[in-house]
């Protein structure tokens, strides 16, 4: 199958206007020992084949029936409305709206998400997505060095492992210096190189910082040096205070779990949010509204061009094109589909689910949690034996939680357990049960 | 705006709905009592609006955009191919969906991983690749980060790059993110590479390679290609590929086979994912033996247990996005090339070609053609002949009229009022001979009634935007 509409007839009807008589012919230009003798990929499939084909590799994915695990990539309930949207192809089948008078629909769509999350965050500017948190992170950094001229960037301990790496990486590639801390460390770390402190919260093990005060520490040691605030579930944001009520400078979420699946951690959504002072320096594409020239009809097209690679090419404040709109879209229709009531709702169970099964594993001998603030739908739990509370889960048909010794080797049996609205009473019994027959083998085993 | 189309994102309901929500099944609790209070938020200002107003609103939203599957989308360098329905339903098979990317069973995922390596190494001649990038800019921030540690852990400091004229606009600005400075080359009278200058350029002993896209942005193959790539072998430097343009040269030609030693494919564009109105994307990076200790991590390889993730290699760039890469997006693309297999490739390849020579030919009887030459999967007009000062602008919006959408324009810079066409294979005989129409009678118009296209579109939902004062006061939510 291979999605061409012409026939034979046509393409010699077509070669003869260009005035050549065969296909090879196109390729004149090429050298002769470049062109390929023989193709060593597999003859395609009809779709029925195909899709047998697919449907068996996806199979040897396991599937749970409830999840405890997080860590950065969340399941969530999805309303049925959102992949309608999504599935719209008008939408989907679109290119970046260059022509705005032909993308009107798609332009307001992102117009709409852009002022939904300045409301949800309460942050002056949001720009239209960027890959995903980490990557936004990283470029958030940047934005930082470019914003103060200082060239150190100090990450709080808390950052989730994976997007600390990805700061790494782009900081390396233009020299930047990095340094970690902790909180009680942190004012000794500041300096005049100082360009920003970064800051997760609710952080990788779930406590939920107090942002504002991280933020007076460091703006007394320093005014220039900017702050940003990262997190992986932005649905606590339904009961917690908004990023922009405190003052920090950036604020960085991924949005995966405002209405995208968790697709093994891929595509998800970069929520990028600032200050409006610093609106120049940003990084991505901007929706903005507008008039006709000739007219009063408002209207939306891309704005503050400028910035971007295309027009400033090297001096652009990023490489940034292509984006993440679809995915904003799926966050635009996942907040709306669910409104103030809704993710009010569901952040309010999200901390109540996992405070209930916090409680619980409390009670039990043997398991401890470590985290002494408090918690969103994230926490610390050290085990009496984690790899017989895993097996224990999968016994139940539950998706474990994190082994944290992943990321943290010196963390040894502790488990990142997450909690989320999809988890029933019943579940969260069952992960008891679990935890209780783990605590048993171990017994057993002595 | 109309009313027809606003939302009120004020307010809307007052009492709201849990309708997504499961039912509570455990003993409430009060939040003050698991949360200090200054840490719980006392407003909440999103809407609260029923399912039926926004299904309607967001029918009447994709009513004014124009996609693919509206009709033809020639925009140059995007390569807006129809995009096969099997493989959104593939994307959702919940196997894929509910896959977590920290789980330990993830046979499948890894497999699809690993089998669109081994074809994408097959297409690209490459050794070894990541799928990780999340976009083609991101692939070439990766691949020139590649570059970076390659000559750093050999202790070589070089810190230039040399980028063509004709580059696409991430190219300088990846090389910018990656700690390169740039050596802009002018191309010469054929939109190819002097190969003097580049000769001049390597000389100067600093540069670490260059980045070309091949066929160029002005949709010609540069015929001196090996000597290019053996010039800048042979003054220690590497080639790095910006797949964009690589539909034309399917199962035609390798870039390996070309000297290069890097490539970024756009799985988006080549490989007939979505665009999604500007993404999410997927820009894999495939690499030569020699390079693949740089790759970012994890990697995934096979060994006897079967394909397995491979990390702590000290050698690599790092991890440059969490987790595995936009999977959604990468599934999508490793079932077209199962559903086409090499000789579909071939034929997309050639087509793709036909298409653009099919519409070159024709349309040049009217408009002016820069580099007057056979080209590959498309080619750049100027607006150089059109009567009575009608810009490329001008006839873009006209275009709209017509209900389809326009070519890219002002791109690439070498060529003033560039109008940049790539039909690509998808579309038939048919649809280019409307699109020649189209374009024809615009012509026309320009000659005998300009101000209909200076103050065009006319038909569309809206007329001209003022784009000028959207960046003076900017408006970037209600």
């Amino acid at each position: 199958m291979d999605f061409i509409p012409h026939d034979n007839k046509t393409i010699a009807e077509m070669l003869n206007v260009i005035g050549i008589s065969s296909l090879e012919e196109l390729y004149q230009d090429i050298p002769n020992d470049l062109i390929i003798k023989k193709s060593n990929l597999p003859s395609g499939l009809t779709e029925p084949d195909l899709l047998r084909y697919m449907e068996n590799i996806s199979r040897k994915n396991k599937n749970y029936s409830n999840s405890f695990l997080g860590a950065g990539c969340y399941y969530h309930y999805i309303p049925t409305i959102v992949d309608f949207v999504i599935s719209r192809s008008e939408f989907y089948t679109s290119y970046t709206p260059y022509q705005a008078e032909a993308s009107q629909g798609y332009l307001q769509a992102i117009y709409e998400y852009q002022t939904l999350i300045s409301k949800l965050t309460q942050m002056e500017i949001a720009n239209a997505s960027m890959y995903d948190g980490s990557t936004a992170l990283a470029e958030a950094a940047i934005m930082a060095t470019i914003i103060t001229r200082k060239s150190t960037i100090i990450l709080l301990k808390g950052i989730h492992p994976e997007y600390e790496e990805v700061v790494k990486t782009y900081c390396w590639g233009q020299d930047i210096n990095i340094e970690t801390c902790t909180e009680e460390t942190l004012q000794t770390k500041i300096n005049d190189n100082t360009a920003a402190v970064l800051i997760q919260s609710p952080n990788f093990f779930g406590d939920i910082e107090d942002v504002s005060k991280i933020t007076q520490t460091v703006k007394e040691k320093s005014q220039n040096c900017l702050i940003v605030q990262v997190m992986t579930d932005p649905t606590c944001l339904g009961v917690l205070i908004p990023p922009g009520s405190t003052d920090i400078d950036i604020f960085i979420a991924e949005g995966q779990s405002f209405g995208i699946s968790p697709s093994f951690g891929g595509p998800g959504l970069g929520i990028f949010t600032a200050k409006k002072k610093y609106l120049r320096k940003m990084p991505g594409r901007l929706i903005g509204k507008t008039k006709e020239i000739n007219g009063d009809q408002e209207g939306y097209i891309l704005t503050l061009q400028a910035r971007e690679q295309h027009i400033r090419r090297e001096k652009a404040s990023s490489n940034i094109c292509t984006n993440q709109a679809l995915c904003s879209l799926a966050a635009l229709t996942y907040l709306l589909a669910l409104g103030r009531t809704g993710l009010k709702e569901i952040a309010s169970q999200n901390i109540q689910k996992a405070h209930h099964l916090k409680m619980q594993l409390k009670k039990l001998p043997g398991y401890e949690i470590l985290n002494k603030k408090p918690t969103y739908n994230e926490f610390l739990i050290k085990c009496p034996n984690i790899e017989y509370l895993i097996e224990a889960c999968k016994e139940r048909n539950l998706l474990p939680p994190l082994t944290i010794s992943k990321y943290y080797p010196e963390m040894q049996n502790v488990a990142l357990v997450c909690v989320t609205e999809m988890n029933s009473g019943e579940s969260i019994e069952a992960f008891i049960d679990a935890a209780q027959s783990a605590l048993k083998k171990k017994e057993e085993k002595n | 705006m109309d009313s027809e189309t606003s939302l009120n994102l004020e307010g809307g309901n007052e009492d709201g709905q849990k309708n997504y929500v499961p039912k509570m099944d455990l003993e409430e609790i009060n939040l003050q009592d698991i949360v200090p209070v200054n840490l719980l938020r006392q407003d909440l200002p999103l809407p609260n609006i029923s399912e039926v107003e926004l299904v309607r609103h967001f029918i009447t939203l994709s009513s004014r955009n124009y996609g693919v599957d509206t009709g033809i989308y020639p925009l140059g360098s995007c390569t807006m191919k129809f995009n096969p329905k099997i493989n959104e339903k593939i994307a959702r098979l919940p196997g894929f969906t509910q896959t977590h990317p920290l789980q330990d069973e993830n046979d499948g995922s890894l497999e699809v991983l690993y089998e669109i390596s081994k074809l994408l190494g097959e297409i690209t001649g490459m050794d070894a690749f990541t799928l990780q990038p999340a976009a083609g800019a991101h692939g070439e921030l990766v691949g020139l980060l590649i570059i970076k540690k390659y000559f750093e852990i050999k202790g070589l400091e070089k810190k230039k790059l040399i980028i063509p004229d004709s580059a696409h606009g991430t190219n300088p600005a990846s090389a910018k993110m990656a700690g390169f400075s740039i050596i802009e080359l002018n191309s010469n009278e054929n939109g190819e590479v002097p190969l003097d200058q580049l000769e001049f350029a390597m000389k100067e002993g600093d540069v670490a390679g260059i980045m070309l896209t091949n066929p160029n942005t002005l949709g010609v193959f540069d015929r001196q290609i090996k000597e290019i790539t053996r010039i800048v072998h042979d003054n220690g430097g590497l080639c790095y590929y910006d797949g964009a343009n690589l539909n034309p040269m399917l199962e035609i030609c390798r870039p390996r086979d070309m000297g290069f030693d890097i490539v970024h494919l756009n799985l988006h564009k080549t490989f007939s994912t979505p665009h999604g109105g500007g993404g999410p994307g997927s820009g894999p990076i495939g690499v030569i033996d020699e390079l693949s200790p740089y790759l970012p991590e994890p990697c995934i390889i096979s060994t006897e247990q079967g394909i397995v993730c491979r990390e702590g290699n000290n050698k690599s760039i790092g991890r440059i996005k969490a987790f595995w890469g936009n999977f959604g997006i990468i599934v999508r693309a490793y079932a077209y090339i199962l559903a086409l297999g090499g000789e579909g490739l071939k034929r997309v390849g050639q087509i793709s070609v036909l298409n653009a020579n099919y519409l070159r030919v024709k349309l040049m009887k009217k408009y002016h053609l820069p580099y007057n030459r056979s080209c590959q999967h498309e080619f750049v007009l100027s607006d150089r002949n059109i009567p009575n000062e009608i810009t490329t602008e001008d006839v873009a919006k006209r275009i709209l009229d017509y209900g389809i959408y326009a070519p890219t324009i002002y791109f690439p810079l070498i060529v003033p009022g560039a109008l940049m066409i790539e039909p690509t294979e998808t579309e038939s005989m048919q649809s280019l001979d409307s699109f020649v129409e189209i374009m024809t009678k615009i012509f026309e118009e320009a000659k005998n009634d300009p101000n209909l296209l200076k103050t065009a579109p006319h038909c569309t939902p809206i007329k001209r935007l003022d784009a000028v004062l959207a960046a003076r006061k900017p408006i970037l939510h209600d």
